[in-house]
């Protein structure tokens, strides 16, 4: 600057208070640093502009020169003279306002890029209203700027400041208030304080107070909520706010709350529920969050949903017991959560009804829902009756008929132990060719009377055919097969074949299997006794009334009465005494412990005789007279053979005389029975048994297996008229696929049963490159393996950078130290000798020579004088998985640093290279991802791991589908340490998916090769396993699961210690089933993975 | 021999004690036998021939054991409470010694060590030194479990050569004519780590037990316990389920001793479902899971 400008400048300046001069002097020789003598100039003529505006505008001039050094280092001089300017504004309009903007300004132009000083300094502008208490807010504005800019992005900041704005119209104290709360709490919220902003903007339309409330609360109660469901969250709070709800504080808190119970994948569900009322009637959204802690605590998520369904349609009726409803203040309410708690789904006992029913049984049977068999479509249609098909039972999935669940449970149990009681007394294993033990055989002759009767016919039939026309078809009734020889597939099927009506021989034949079981179960199991009959008892009271019956429908329902234990009191037909007593003289030879399933057979084939040949037809209501039939005396063949007679002589009378009466129908199934499908149990055994000895027998052929279903009277009971031809293809198809039978090829016409998944397709594959590994996976739905179904590849991780794990050990090199000297504590505990014990290997000279010392000066000697080496040698193998999909990607809590603007540089050419630098990615992230600090902890364990000398590897996996499932080598298990595995560790980056399963069993592998006395396999993940294809039927979770939580047992028995551990929070919920009784860990807080690894490792290795 | 001087006296504690060799099986311990058990193992000890006894916990091997210590002794007469064990005319004393052997059971516990006393130090004879003396059945009970360096020991005592080297004082001991080697082993639950090896496998017999079937172990039950035979029954058939139970979470079955446990408790006036509670299923397993399942066989099973 030239002297006469400063002359002329100082000049201006003395006539301003001597303060001023002062502070410009103060820095002008500063500034020369910066500013060209040009640009001096005009620096120092502003102050002056600024002290000359009003009369107390000097002391923003003073502020003015006293910052310039500061902010002329963060700014070029454009931008520097745009601030000042800005300045000069505000000091036009009240000089506090431009010495707050001053003072604040050093910390801010660092932070905030050049091209926003203008709307920063607008934005405390628009605060300033003329008035004393406005300029005091807009002040305060700027003091707080400094931390906003810092931690929120500009934009936050600025709908923050109109936030402010709106407020003030109302009132400057709560406006200064928030803005100061504002400061605290808004970085912390992370991506959340956008919704949250537009949540406040909302009440200050309707209710301002409630702003400040929020603020207040908001942190406490946001923690509850999971991160990806607050934005919802708020966004619901909002649409409320904007609808005129007046406590929107209180709904935050009580909606935070309620959330905080729920567990953390199903909040977003919550949420769709409140946004589904809030739809309809808002005003039911805040009691409906309000209630659903208590309701939670009574009733099931899915439950729940019926719940909120019921509540739904009351709104709809009439709002006002709709809300009633939601606050639980409504019997209607109460009523239906009383009902919803006391049912109980199959899920939550399925795991001890699964091992009571492999107790009972002694058979591997699993436990599925109903739901399940009726969707394999195999013959069951069901969905609510319990069946088994010999290796599963099938529950129904929910079972409300009682008000208690104690209640419900009891029936469960005893439909369950009716089910495996067809398994534990044999109703699968009937022979036709086996004696009975209670009743004489006469199914063997009845068989060859039929023949021969069959063999006559036939022979009449064909001297016809030759008479005759040649069209006349050959008795297909009598169950004959194509080449007039019957093919019976099974036993039972063969038994059946026997009787003209097979329904009905069926119907006899299932009520008195029951009847058997039902009394096997009493004698031998009479801890059930008494739940039990209540069952029966409910049962009976559903029964329909005799006397209402015709005939033979009567007497079969006696029969079914007198199965479920009621012998007293029945209505008899008067005119039918004999053959009632008869029956029930049969049905109890079978109540012994010694009756078989061909005693059953036996009892049937008598039963059916002596109803078949009455006729169906209704009885008057007089005729029913009770009767006692606990003890209608001893069963004897002749009195049977003489009653036989007699109705044959009748019917053969009777012939021709009356109509033919009803026809026949099944009786109503018993409920707690279910489905008893003897046939298609011991076809689907047999199939399978003859896929199994391929070659020894001609297979089955679909054509015939249709023609047999079709025969069975077992599907006639189920399928519907007309639909038996369409579904018979299909079902014969599924058996077949079932009893794993090849489909034919070559049928395009019939169409196949829903195709699973994509993935199904396909089928083993085999490993043709080097390093590719095949293994099976475990399919829990089959409960069996699927061969050879996924490729593992074995690769080697690229190198990078050494430099990562150097600085990993750095940066935590305290906890570094740590651990260390926690490792080298395990050392010496297994190598040093124990000295002084009462018993050891050996004496120890030292305290030997004590003893001896002390003995001879009459002391009595310390007894202690042995030593012992410890007892374990440390022999550790150990492999750590690491997860490598693309979910590790994730930023750790991103709110804790804002990743925008805040390293920008300010230099337009600068900040266009940064720009293109972090388009690219190229710039260094400043917020860790899971899977940096999965590279953080395994640096430090290599590290703790050397020290020890424990055999180790390390790897990491990925993959995408069954074909591709990535195994990368970080440490082979026998590769020493070097170098190259540090370069290793920097490329561990987020892949793509988790196909955990395979990777464990390549892990395994791995570890069953080494020669150690432990071997533990380490598995750390960020979340659920999951993959292309690795899902079946939309249960993609279960699936996934499942097959993991087989890989780990798997590594369980090869004597391999599998540990997971996991950073999803979540984890909990699937990490129960993956894991079962195995080891896990979930961990709360992810940055303690560092820390935490080596710790477990070295407790889990610890001297068992 | 060492007797403690025991005057039958009233609130008087009465206890016997034996030098280890000395231990005599004096009365019929109740031995039920399944198959030819029996034959087999008269036959090995006539022969020399060690015997390796197979089968889970509490089916009743230690019991054979005793049994045979006492059938193959077979003293003249057994009398209760009899304080001395004198030895009658024609008495043969085959004495049992039993060690149930541990992580921490060294080839020194076993074969003898120098203890220190007022004049000096003094060999003491170890329990297997003592059994080979003095000709006794030596019953290493869950051999598996004992040191690596016991083998040492069992090889030779288990040839034709029957000898004991003790090292420490520099002799060998041929062994007694009537001792016998006997080890149980568990294959349940040992892991591959802890199994025997089969150099020492080679030089026994191996007998295999099970839990006997549900009739012959309801009997066991029932006669053990003392409680009716109906509850035994009921016992056996429980004990049964269980088992089924084995492959699939529990690691090992309910053992005969349980069974009879629970019925000796049922004896006593506790209420079977209680009983069974307390002795089975909270013994077998911590899992609850696995805990209800088995309460819930146990309910349908008694009343």
């Amino acid at each position: 600057m030239t002297n006469t400008a400063t002359g002329e400048l100082l000049a201006e300046l003395s006539k301003l208070p001597p303060a001023v001069t002062e502070a410009y002097e103060a820095v002008a020789e500063a500034m020369g640093d910066s500013f060209s003598d040009e640009e001096l100039a005009l620096w120092a003529r502003e102050g002056v502009a600024i002290g000359t505006q009003t009369v107390r505008s000097w002391e923003s001039a003073v502020e003015y020169y006293r910052v310039s050094p500061e902010v002329a280092r963060s700014l070029a001089f454009a931008s520097f003279m745009q601030w000042a300017r800005c300045g000069t504004y505000l000091s036009q309009d009240s000089p506090t306002l431009a010495v707050a903007f001053f003072k604040a300004s050093p910390t801010i132009v660092t932070n905030l890029r050049p091209q926003y000083i203008p709307r920063w300094a607008g934005l405390g502008r628009s605060l300033y209203k003329g008035t004393w208490k406005s300029s005091t807010l807009a002040a305060r504005f700027f003091e707080v700027s400094p931390d906003l800019v810092r931690n929120l992005p500009f934009w936050d900041v600025e709908v923050f400041a109109s936030l402010i704005e709106a407020l003030s119209y109302k009132s400057y104290d709560v406006a200064a208030e928030c803005l100061v709360l504002g400061r605290d709490v808004l970085p912390g919220m992370g991506r959340e304080r956008e919704a949250f902003l537009s949540m406040s903007r909302a009440l200050t339309d309707t209710s301002w107070r409630e702003v400040k409330a929020c603020l207040e609360m908001a942190p406490r109660a946001l923690q509850h909520v999971e991160e990806g469901q607050t934005g919802r969250f708020l966004r619901l709070g909002e649409r409320l706010a904007k609808m005129g709800l007046r406590d929107t504080s209180r709904f935050l808190y009580d909606g935070a709350q309620a959330l905080s119970h729920v567990s953390a994948g199903s909040q977003g569900h919550i949420l769709d529920l409140c946004e589904g009322l809030l739809a309809t009637t808002p005003d039911a959204v805040p009691p409906f969050l309000k209630s659903l802690d208590p309701v939670l605590n009574r009733i099931t998520l899915p439950q729940l949903d019926q719940w909120y369904q019921q509540g739904v349609e009351l709104l709809n009726e009439n709002p006002e017991s709709g809300i009633a409803f939601f606050k639980i203040e409504s019997n209607t309410s109460e009523a239906m959560l009383e009902t919803l708690s006391s049912s109980l789904d199959l899920e939550r006992v399925k795991g001890i009804m699964r091992l009571y029913t492999r107790a009972l049984s002694g058979a591997n049977i699993e436990v599925m829902s109903t739901e399940e068999l009726v969707r394999r479509q195999i013959g069951w249609v069901d969905q609510d009756t319990a069946s088994t098909d010999g290796t599963k039972v099938y529950l129904p999935p929910m079972i409300d008929n009682y008000n208690d669940k104690s209640q419900n449970f009891a029936w469960f149990k005893v439909v369950a132990t009716h089910q495996v009681s067809h398994l534990e007394f044999g109703s699968f294993e009937f022979e036709f060719d086996r004696p009975a033990n209670v009743f004489d055989d006469r199914r063997i002759a009845m068989e060859e009377s039929i023949q021969a009767r069959m063999e006559a016919i036939r022979t009449a039939a064909v001297e016809n055919l030759l008479v005759q026309d040649m069209n006349v078809s050959v008795g297909p009734e009598m169950g004959e097969g194509p080449g007039g020889t019957m093919r019976v597939y099974t036993d039972i099927g063969r038994f059946l074949a026997l009787f003209e009506d097979r329904r009905m021989a069926f119907d006899l034949f299932s009520v008195l299997e029951d009847c058997r079981l039902d009394y096997r179960i009493k004698t031998d199991y009479p801890g059930i006794r008494r739940p039990a009959l209540d069952v029966q008892g409910d049962a009976l009271a559903q029964r329909p009334r005799v006397e209402e019956l015709p005939l033979q429908e009567a007497l079969i329902e006696l029969l079914v009465h007198m199965s479920l234990d009621r012998f007293e009191g029945l209505l008899v037909p008067q005119e039918y005494r004999e053959e009632a007593y008869m029956l029930a003289r049969i049905m109890h030879r079978l109540r012994t412990i010694r009756a078989s399933i061909e005693d059953t057979a036996e009892a049937s084939l008598r039963a059916y005789e002596i109803i078949s040949r009455l006729q169906n037809q209704q009885q008057p209501e007089d005729e029913y007279q009770p009767e006692d039939l606990d003890d209608p005396g001893e069963f004897s063949e002749e009195e049977y053979e003489a009653l036989l007679d007699k109705l044959q002589a009748q019917m053969d009378e009777q012939q021709g005389e009356q109509g033919e009466g009803d026809p026949y129908e099944s009786p109503e199934p018993v409920e707690y029975r279910g489905d008893f499908k003897p046939e298609m149990v011991q076809l689907l055994t047999k199939l399978q048994m003859d896929q199994s000895q391929m070659g020894d027998a001609e297979p089955m052929t679909q054509e015939e297996l249709e023609q047999l279903l079709q025969d069975s009277a077992e599907l006639e009971l189920d399928a519907q008229e007309g639909d038996v031809d369409q579904s018979m293809a299909m079902f014969a198809q599924n058996i077949m696929k079932e009893a794993g039978v090849p489909p034919p090829s070559n049928d395009p016409g019939r169409g196949y049963g829903p195709i699973l998944h994509d993935d199904d397709a396909g089928g083993e594959l085999e490993a043709l490159e080097p390093k590719t590994y095949v293994y099976d996976e475990w399919d829990f739905r089959a409960n069996d393996y699927k061969p050879r179904w996924c490729i593992v590849k074995e690769k080697i991780l690229d190198e990078g950078d050494v430099n990562f794990y150097n600085d990993s050990l750095r940066n935590y090199s305290s906890l570094l130290a740590h651990i260390k000297r926690q490792f080298e504590l395990i050392m010496p505990e297994t190598w040093r000798k124990t000295y002084r014990l009462i018993d050891g290997e050996d004496i120890d000279l030292n305290s030997a020579l004590e003893a001896w010392a002390d003995l001879r000066m009459n002391v009595p000697p310390d007894e202690k004088i042995y030593w012992r080496r410890n007892r374990v040698e440390r022999d550790v193998a150990v492999v750590f998985l690491l997860d490598m999909s693309a979910s590790t990607a994730e930023a750790i809590d991103e709110g804790r640093h804002s990743v925008d603007d805040r390293d920008a540089p300010d230099d337009p050419v600068e900040y266009m290279v940064w720009l293109r630098r972090r388009r690219e990615g190229l710039v260094r992230r400043h917020y860790k991802r899971i899977i940096d600090l999965e590279r953080e902890s395994c640096a430090l364990l290599i590290n703790a791991l050397e020290s020890i000398g424990d055999t180790y590897g390390i790897y990491g996996f990925s993959g995408y589908g069954r074909e591709n499932v990535e195994f990368y080598v970080i440490k082979d298990i026998e590769e020493q340490f070097n170098d190259k595995i540090k370069r290793r560790i920097d490329k561990v980056t987020p892949l793509h998916a988790t196909r955990m399963g395979s990777a464990i069993r390549h892990a395994i592998t791995k570890l069953e090769n080494q020669d150690a006395a432990t071997k533990i396999m380490f598995l750390i993940s960020d979340g659920r396993p999951q993959d292309r294809g690795y899902s079946r039927e939309g249960v993609e979770k279960e699936y996934a699961v499942h097959d993991t939580h087989q890989a780990l047992v798997e590594a369980k028995r090869k004597e391999i210690t599998p540990f997971c551990l996991t950073v999803d929070k979540a984890g909990h919920d699937y990490l129960k089933t993956m894991c079962g009784d195995l080891n896990y860990e979930v961990l709360d807080d992810i940055w303690a993975l560092p820390e935490r690894l080596p710790m477990l490792y070295r407790s889990l290795t610890m001297v068992r | 021999m060492v007797e403690a001087n025991i005057e039958l006296m009233e609130d008087e504690p009465s206890f016997k004690e034996f030098a280890i060799e000395e231990f005599l099986v004096r009365s019929e311990p109740y031995y039920r036998a399944v198959g030819d058990e029996l034959e087999l193992f008269e036959a090995a000890y006539e022969q020399h021939i060690p015997v390796l006894l197979k089968g889970p916990t509490g089916c009743g091997k230690t019991r054979f054991v005793e049994y045979m210590a006492w059938k193959l002794g077979r003293p003249i007469t057994t009398v209760r409470n009899q304080a001395s064990q004198e030895m009658r005319e024609g008495e043969v004393r085959v004495p049992l010694v039993t060690i149930a052997c541990h992580e921490d059971l060294t080839a020194s516990d076993l074969v003898g060590r120098y203890l220190l006393d007022a004049n000096g130090t003094r060999w003491i004879d170890g329990p297997m030194t003592r059994a080979v003396k003095a000709g006794a059945i030596l019953y290493l009970d869950e051999v598996v479990e004992a040191r690596k360096d016991t083998t040492v020991l069992i090889h030779p005592l288990t040839d034709h050569r029957r000898i004991l080297p003790v090292e420490k004082t520099g002799n060998i001991i041929e062994a007694d004519d009537r001792f016998l080697l006997c080890i149980s082993y568990n294959p349940h639950y040992q892991s591959a780590l802890k199994d025997l090896k089969h150099s020492t496998r080679q030089r026994f017999i191996s007998i295999e037990f099970d839990y006997p079937p549900v009739d012959v172990e309801a009997e066991i039950v029932a006669k053990e316990s003392g409680c009716s035979d109906e509850d035994a029954h009921a016992l056996s058939r429980l004990g049964e389920k269980i088992r089924n139970l084995r492959e699939h979470g529990l690691a090992e079955g309910a053992s005969t001793r349980l069974l009879i446990y629970a019925g000796r408790l049922m004896r006593q006036g506790i209420p079977a479902r209680r009983a069974c509670q307390v002795a089975i299923v909270w013994t077998l397993t911590d899992e609850q899971e696995l805990q209800r399942s088995i309460e819930e066989v146990v309910y349908s099973i008694f009343e």
